[in-house]
């Protein structure tokens, strides 16, 4: 059993304070995503779990073992780099045998963990290449192979796809659940792609400047988004966000004069005359006739289109609510000339209000 | 565990300053100690008479030692820059060559390796005024006069001054030339389309990205000036008559042969401050440069 | 049309200008020492011949009395060259130990006033081998090992330190240092990742960092000159000056000794070249 725990952690550079007080437990088996913007702190975090950086305070436990001061070779865990850090002078074999080889196993047992391993990932064509004769995702999954090796309790994943291109990054994202899926072990994942948190993660930690902001199921995180920032760093298209003032008949009334009504979960939540952000996805405003069905409260708004983004299945509308700029989605599309004014619903039940100073998330 | 341990980063440059402080450090400040001594090897008591600074007061007004000094840094300035502006030239050269390059580039470094001495040697060779291959082809061209070259003062400095360019100029070149390897291809190309001369591209494209690699080849040399002491040492000896005299053969005559060594020790302080200012000079360069085209960190 | 021509007509020039340039550089750089190879096999007669003999006739005499023992001029050539392979070999070997451990603390961890050690260390290189030869002198006569190996050996390694670890250190900060996390994570010490991850991944460059500090031992002249006396430490430059008397020089002998110097650096220049300028300018530009 591989619980991972993290207490009120910190990391200090100097007089730089680069983590605060992290609290995080991780579960035997459970797929984590730490995510979040460049330099909130997730790979700092990771790299302390793995013991490549000095803890400045709090406590990290892996299976029950308090870990603070022990190398990284005492935490039995495996760890795939960003830039893959394969060992340009061994063959793949090589590589992948190596911690096994340090751990002093005998010639027959590394053969067969190595000769798995490559089973596993298809690599039995490359074992006796160099690295420099590989390919990205080849390079990419020789470091996968060599972390499953040895069976760690804890895979750390350092923003492993970063370096691939598109396609390669949707096809590796795959095998990574694919591999989760078959040894099961505790993974704990860095990345600041919000689409590899959403795909991979059992549960994502969000990050920023050092701080958790929320930790959840990828749909928590998107269906009830705490801030602002959770609302617009997940999703994709962003969350659309336009400024109100709350009425006292629970209304709000936008920047335009436009009045909707407040969602039913900030209903009575809201005091007259406070200043909110009003939020909704793309999703949730559908030109008539090129939406889901769907019951609950609804509003009409008449929005003239601005400009378009075909996707296919669906195509992006750009228009304009009360003086800002809002995305919404129009599914089986037909062409829509820019100019165009569309009949669109807005389905009330789905949006957010936020507090505009404290940028929290006003939700019963 | 109550003792402090030392920092692993110090411990790994420990032995580096151990062997430093021992080889270099202490006999340094010895021979700064005996540099306010009249000491001299054939009678070591006079190790411990303190002269004060008797011995720099004398070096400072003798017309010998500027002499000798006002010639290194003369010396020094001319060929530290003809061996920059030939580097250059080299280096631009070999860049625009289209076979063997590796081969050619091979050649260039072969001077490097030579033996200061040897240099020496194979220049007083080729510049014997009797058997010498300059003189030999000159004469076999029709002149009838075996010109002097080691014998007459400017000729014996020219020659000296010959071989040191020989012998370092591949430094430079070299050093260029990686650095017009590791070149980007883009700005040329952006400054080509944007209407730049040659010589336009190159002032304001090419020289700037250099920079750093000119200082780098400027700092290496500057750590083996006194190689110089070599080439001469075995050409000319200093002479004839002093005309070639450095400021390190006058040191080292002064030391051994007169066996006058806090004189000499006292030299030896100009001259080891003379190194230091030029490297620091070319490292301060080299940080500038570098962080003026964004390469620092 | 005209202009047309006009520029191709001034690009042909071009091309020949600039092949007789290289030409003409090339020549300036290969004649000094391919004269010196010509002359090793020249019979002495023919060197000193007025006028000048431009046929040149072949003899291995100079390299048979250079190897003949005592031969030409009672030169000990074997000796020379022993002692300079003793001395070199042996200081780079320490030189590299200790340069590569202070090159991988400046290369890999990151401490206060880091820069100014670096800077520091050099300026001991930068110190006159003239100047540095006179206390050596002193102290290595004081402490008796003036005119042996070990006491040039000694200074040796103190010269060579400082740029080794110019070299070393640019060697290994080329080596992303994932490289040695990843070793850790795979159960290494850091003394196991180093040697069995970085080290062997930096070997060519310290290879040639290696060579380097070599052939300045092997160079060497102004402190050899002072520090060795004898036949049973004097290296081939301290040697080279035998052939010199005080009005006379055997010249052929001299070229013979010369190539017997030159040789081994060539070798050595020809296998390490790539890395070596890789290693000045890695270490320089990114300092």
């Amino acid at each position: 059993m591989t619980e991972v725990n993290l207490a009120n952690v910190t990391k200090d550079y100097g007089s730089v304070r680069a983590v605060h007080g992290i609290d995080l437990g991780i579960g035997d088996g459970e797929f984590v995503v730490l995510v979040g913007p460049s330099g909130c702190g997730k790979s700092t975090t990771l790299r302390m779990i793995a013991g490549l950086e000095s803890i400045s305070g709090g406590e990290i436990t892996i299976g029950g073992r308090l870990v603070n001061d022990l190398p990284p070779r005492e935490r039995n865990i495996s760890m795939v780099f960003q830039n893959y850090a394969l060992y340009p002078h061994m063959t793949v074999r090589e590589n992948l045998g190596f911690s096994l080889r340090i751990a002093k196993a005998d010639a027959a047992a590394i053969r067969t963990a190595v000769r798995d391993a490559a089973d596993i990932l298809g690599l039995n064509e490359l074992l006796d290449r160099k690295p420099a004769e590989l390919s990205g995702g080849q390079r990419q999954r020789v470091a996968m192979g060599r972390a499953i090796v040895r069976h760690p309790d804890v895979f750390l994943f350092d923003e492993p796809l970063s370096n691939l291109d598109a396609k390669l990054r949707t096809q590796m994202r795959v095998e990574i659940k694919k591999l989760h899926q078959r040894v099961g072990n505790t993974i704990i994942y860095v990345t600041h792609d919000q689409v590899e948190a959403m795909t991979l993660a059992d549960r994502i930690v969000l990050m920023r400047d050092g701080h958790i902001v929320q930790v959840g199921t990828p749909l928590d995180l998107f269906n009830a988004p705490v801030s602002t920032f959770v609302a617009t760093f997940i999703g994709s298209p962003p969350m659309n966000l336009i400024d109100g003032t709350a009425t006292d008949d629970d209304t709000i009334r936008l920047a335009n004069g436009l009045v909707v009504p407040v969602p039913a979960s900030a209903r009575g939540l809201l005091q007259a005359e406070q200043k909110v952000q009003f939020g909704f996805r793309a999703d949730n405003l559908m030109p008539a006739g090129h939406a889901v069905q769907e019951d609950g409260e609804m509003a009409e708004l008449d929005l003239t289109v601005t400009l378009t983004e075909p996707l296919g299945t669906e195509t992006l509308l750009f228009t304009d609510v009360a003086g800002t700029e809002v995305q919404a989605k129009m599914l089986n599309p037909r062409p829509v000339r820019p100019g165009e004014t569309l009949k669109f619903h807005l389905m009330l039940d789905k949006c957010h209000v936020f507090d505009a100073i404290s940028s929290q998330a006003i939700r019963s | 565990m109550t003792r402090r341990r030392l920092p692993e980063w110090f411990v790994l440059l420990l032995p580096a300053i151990v062997v430093i402080a021992a080889v270099v450090l202490i006999p340094l400040i010895f021979s700064l100690y005996s540099s306010f001594t009249p000491y001299k090897l054939t009678r070591p008591s006079t190790l411990w008479r303190w002269v004060g600074t008797y011995n720099y007061e004398k070096i400072l007004t003798d017309a010998k030692f500027w002499a000798a000094f006002g010639r290194t840094v003369l010396f020094l300035t001319v060929v530290l820059n003809l061996e920059l502006l030939l580097g250059l030239g080299i280096a631009l050269l070999m860049n625009r060559v289209t076979w063997g390059q590796r081969t050619l580039r091979t050649i260039l470094m072969f001077p490097m390796m030579f033996s200061p001495i040897l240099v020496g040697f194979q220049f007083k060779f080729i510049f014997n005024d009797n058997i010498g291959l300059v003189n030999n082809v000159l004469q076999s061209l029709g002149s009838d006069a075996a010109l002097p070259w080691l014998v007459d003062g400017r000729l014996a400095m020219f020659s000296i001054m010959f071989a040191e360019i020989w012998m370092s100029t591949s430094v430079f070149a070299i050093l260029i030339l990686a650095g017009l390897f590791a070149m980007p291809r883009d700005p040329l190309e952006a400054a080509k389309v944007d209407g730049c001369t040659p010589w336009q591209t190159f002032r304001h494209i090419t020289l700037p990205f250099l920079m750093p690699f000119i200082y780098i080849a400027m700092t290496i040399r500057s750590l083996d000036v006194a190689r110089a002491y070599d080439i001469v040492q075995i050409m000319t000896g200093g002479g004839p008559a002093r005309r070639t005299e450095l400021l390190w053969t006058l040191m080292s005559r002064t030391g051994y042969v007169d066996a006058r060594m806090g004189l000499a020790n006292a030299m030896g302080y100009v001259s080891i401050l003379l190194s230091i200012l030029f490297t620091i000079y070319f490292f301060r360069k080299l940080s500038a440069a570098r962080a003026e085209i964004g390469m620092a960190g | 049309m005209d202009r047309n021509r006009t520029h191709r007509n001034r690009k042909r020039l071009f091309r020949l200008l600039h092949l007789l340039a290289v030409f003409l550089t090339m020549s300036v750089i290969c004649i000094p020492g391919l004269w010196i190879v010509l002359n090793s096999f020249r019979p002495t007669v023919e060197i000193m011949a007025k006028p000048p003999v431009w046929t040149p006739s072949f003899t291995l005499e100079h390299y048979r009395a250079m190897f003949g023992g005592a031969g030409e001029g009672g030169v000990p050539v074997f000796d020379y060259f022993r002692n300079s392979l003793i001395v070199s070999v042996t200081s780079t070997v320490i030189a590299i130990l200790i340069g590569m451990s202070g090159g991988y603390a400046f290369a890999r961890y990151r401490f206060r006033g880091k820069s100014g050690y670096f800077v520091g260390l050099m300026l001991f290189r930068a110190v006159p081998g003239v100047a540095l030869s006179l206390p050596l002198f002193i102290v290595f006569a004081r402490v008796g090992i003036i005119d042996t190996h070990f006491g040039l050996i000694l200074a040796y390694v103190a010269m060579n330190v400082p740029f080794t670890i110019w070299l070393t250190d640019g060697f290994f900060r080329q080596i992303p240092k994932e490289l040695h996390e990843a070793a850790e994570i795979d159960g290494c010490t850091r003394w196991q990742a180093f040697w069995k991850v970085e080290f062997p991944v930096a070997r060519s460059g310290v290879a040639s960092a290696a060579i380097f500090a070599f052939l300045t031992s092997w160079n060497e002249f102004a402190l050899a000159s002072q520090l060795t006396r004898s036949v049973g430490s004097k290296t081939m430059p301290v040697g080279l000056l035998d052939f010199t008397a005080e009005f006379t020089i055997n010249w052929g002998g001299m070229c013979a000794l010369a190539v017997l110097m030159i040789v081994p650096a060539l070798i050595l220049t020809f296998i390490v070249q790539k890395h070596l300028i890789a290693g000045l300018t890695f270490g320089g530009v990114k300092g």
